[in-house]
């Protein structure tokens, strides 16, 4: 092979090229002093986390961003039955899960991570009071670990993490965990970056949330909450994670009159969400209500509605994404199935074109009210699509 | 007597230990839906492309007899050919009619997770079918879905796909309480005339013909 001559030019595009990937790093700090010090908070706290880890748990928290396994690995279900990658707050210290739930902190609304955190107490609830899943209980099984070693780990593979599922193992008798507070994961796909897209991944039983950040810009979509009890009880207070999405919803549909009602409620059974986990990239003809036929209460009333999900990031991003619904609410329709004078106990959907949420009640044999599952997507911007080429 | 209780006991215990072991199931698993086998279809229609794409989960209740159907030698191993029978079996299964036409299906894409996945009540069984229907032509059409696999324990899930095309427009979509049979009505833009396109073509031949006789005919000068 032809060795290149060198040239005074090919020396200089050597010499520069070397100094923009030394300074890269650089850049990526000076990126971080300009932004705005709610991005820079989560990026700090995110590093901070990462500070705490050793090198072992370094390399299975971070992915790459465009790891498209571990983008799918969330669930409505249990840990033991659909792995998460990443870190189980089961395994880390105090310092460690101190700093990860920081992280999540930074990345959502005070009302947002209070409301995941009734979601996880509500899993830890049920860890205590679910026969057969009390402290200790076994579910019965599924499959291992994805125990990641680093970006891409092999879905399914042997599960490595100290305490978490048998390696490699089937659940089953004996098996793993189901429930509670320690059930959780939480990964990035990327890393914590003010200039590059990142994801932080957080998630567990009934909640899957997948921020992803692009600069100043962030985005929810796709992310799943659920609960189950939909109601319980800490220290003599009640508490209902998803209480407010449920009385809004009744609300909205108590207020629309007879033809709106009609043509709200669709005659089917919705026997879960139609776009819900493993349905990334999909979209469905929207059905039921649309916001052209509602009063602008009523439209008010499903933006509030809309903005139970979206409030779940902080309020800047909220406030922006608010915006871009509202300006598309006469094109966003309302649907229903289900009983009609029981909260909580229907299904129903906001669909319009950058926002699609499902509210799904889980048939338990007895009060279908008490174990919901929801969706929020962004048929434009799943995982931060319209701002990362790809 | 105590041998006569004894065996009672004895014969008892199986179903004891069933019942323990109905009675100590979590029943957030039983809230998942284990009994039914849920089937959610999608149909993607597209100018000149239509496709079913469907996910089967079937529940821990019903796992074993859905699995039954797909490993059909048992050996815990879903072959390619096992997978391919099944995919054909709930293609029998499937009725589609566009305009009343039957419309052939075709296996596009599959994916069957491990047979303990499918066990557990989570794995998800992933088909994709294309229907042959022949192009559109401009104007209404309705298209009719009607699945009859496993009926006697399934759930469905109907829904028509957001057509990606401007083309294309869904008009109405009708399912049956259960959704396991539906109607999607949608209208087709009449693809632009060739007319003009040929008229220009035509022109421009003429032009040429005409030029080349007056060449001919009067030459350069």
């Amino acid at each position: 092979m032809p060795r290149m001559k060198s040239t005074p030019l090919k020396s200089l595009i050597f010499l520069v090229a070397t100094a923009a990937c030394l300074a890269t790093p650089l850049l990526d700090c000076e990126a971080q002093e300009s932004a705005s010090p709610a991005t820079a908070q989560i990026i700090s706290r995110a590093q901070t986390f990462l500070s705490t880890l050793d090198e072992t748990q370094r390399g299975k928290v971070v992915y790459e961003f465009n790891d498209s396994a571990q983008r799918k690995r969330w669930s409505n279900l249990p840990t033991s039955f659909v792995p998460r990658g990443g870190l189980r707050l089961g395994d880390l210290t105090k310092e460690q899960r101190d700093a990860a739930q920081a992280v999540l902190a930074a990345a959502l609304s005070p009302r947002g991570y209070e409301k995941m955190m009734q979601i996880v107490e509500g899993d830890e609830f049920l860890k205590k009071n679910d026969r057969g899943g009390g402290p200790g209980g076994r579910g019965p099984g599924g499959p291992g670990g994805p125990g990641p070693s680093g970006p891409g780990p092999a879905p399914g593979g042997p599960g490595a993490g100290p305490g978490g599922p048998p390696p490699g193992g089937r659940g089953g008798p004996g098996g793993a965990p189901m429930f509670g507070h320690d059930e959780y994961y939480i990964s990035f796909m990327g890393q914590p970056s003010a200039t590059k897209p990142w994801i932080i991944q957080y998630g567990g039983h009934h909640l899957a949330i997948n921020v992803t950040l692009v600069g100043e810009q962030s985005t929810l979509a796709p992310s799943h909450t659920g609960s189950q009890p939909a109601r319980y009880e800490v220290e003599g207070k009640t508490v209902r994670p998803l209480g407010r999405e449920t009385d809004k919803a009744q609300a909205l549909l108590t207020s629309l009159d007879e033809t709106q009602r009609k043509q709200a409620v669709l005659g089917v059974a919705m026997h879960d969400l139609v776009l819900g986990p493993g349905r990334d990239g999909q979209t469905i003809q929207p059905e039921g209500v649309k916001g052209a036929s509602l009063t602008d209460k009523q439209r008010e009333m499903l933006l509030d509605l809309a903005g139970e999900w979206i409030g779940i990031l902080p309020d800047a991003t909220a406030k922006a994404k608010m915006e871009e619904t509202r300006k598309s609410l006469a094109e966003t329709w309302f649907a229903w199935s289900g009983p009609v004078d029981q909260p909580g106990a229907a299904y129903f959907r906001i669909q319009g074109p950058t926002v699609l949420i499902e509210y799904a009640p889980q048939r338990l044999g007895g009060d279908p009210a008490n174990h919901i599952h929801t969706i929020y997507r962004d048929p434009t911007n799943d995982y931060g699509a319209k701002w990362v080429k790809p | 007597m105590g041998k006569a209780v004894t065996t009672i006991l004895r014969g008892a215990a199986p179903l004891l230990l069933l019942l323990l072991a109905v009675v100590a199931s979590p029943s957030t698993v039983r809230g998942h839906q284990l009994d039914e086998y849920l089937q959610a279809t999608l149909v993607a229609i597209e100018p000149g492309d239509v496709r079913l794409l469907i996910n089967l989960t079937p529940g821990t209740e019903v796992a074993a007899q859905v699995l039954a159907q797909i490993d059909r030698d048992a050996d815990g191993v879903i072959s390619s050919a096992e997978a391919a029978a099944y995919a054909d079996a709930l293609n029998q299964d499937l009725v589609v009619r566009l305009d009343d036409h039957p419309c052939e299906l075709s296996l596009t894409a599959s994916n069957f997770p491990l047979p303990e996945d499918l066990r557990t009540g989570w794995g998800i069984i992933q088909l994709e079918y294309r229907v042959a229907c022949g192009a559109f032509a401009g104007g209404p059409h309705r298209l009719t879905v009607q699945n009859r696999h496993q009926h006697n324990v399934s759930a469905y899930l109907l829904n028509a796909a957001q057509p990606k095309s401007p083309a294309l427009q869904i008009t109405a979509q009708k399912r049956n309480y259960n959704q396991s049979t539906g109607e999607i009505e949608f209208t087709v833009q009449a693809p632009p005339k060739a007319a003009p396109a040929a008229a220009i073509i035509g022109s421009l031949a003429a032009l040429l013909i005409g030029g080349v006789a007056w060449l001919l005919k009067f030459g350069w000068q």
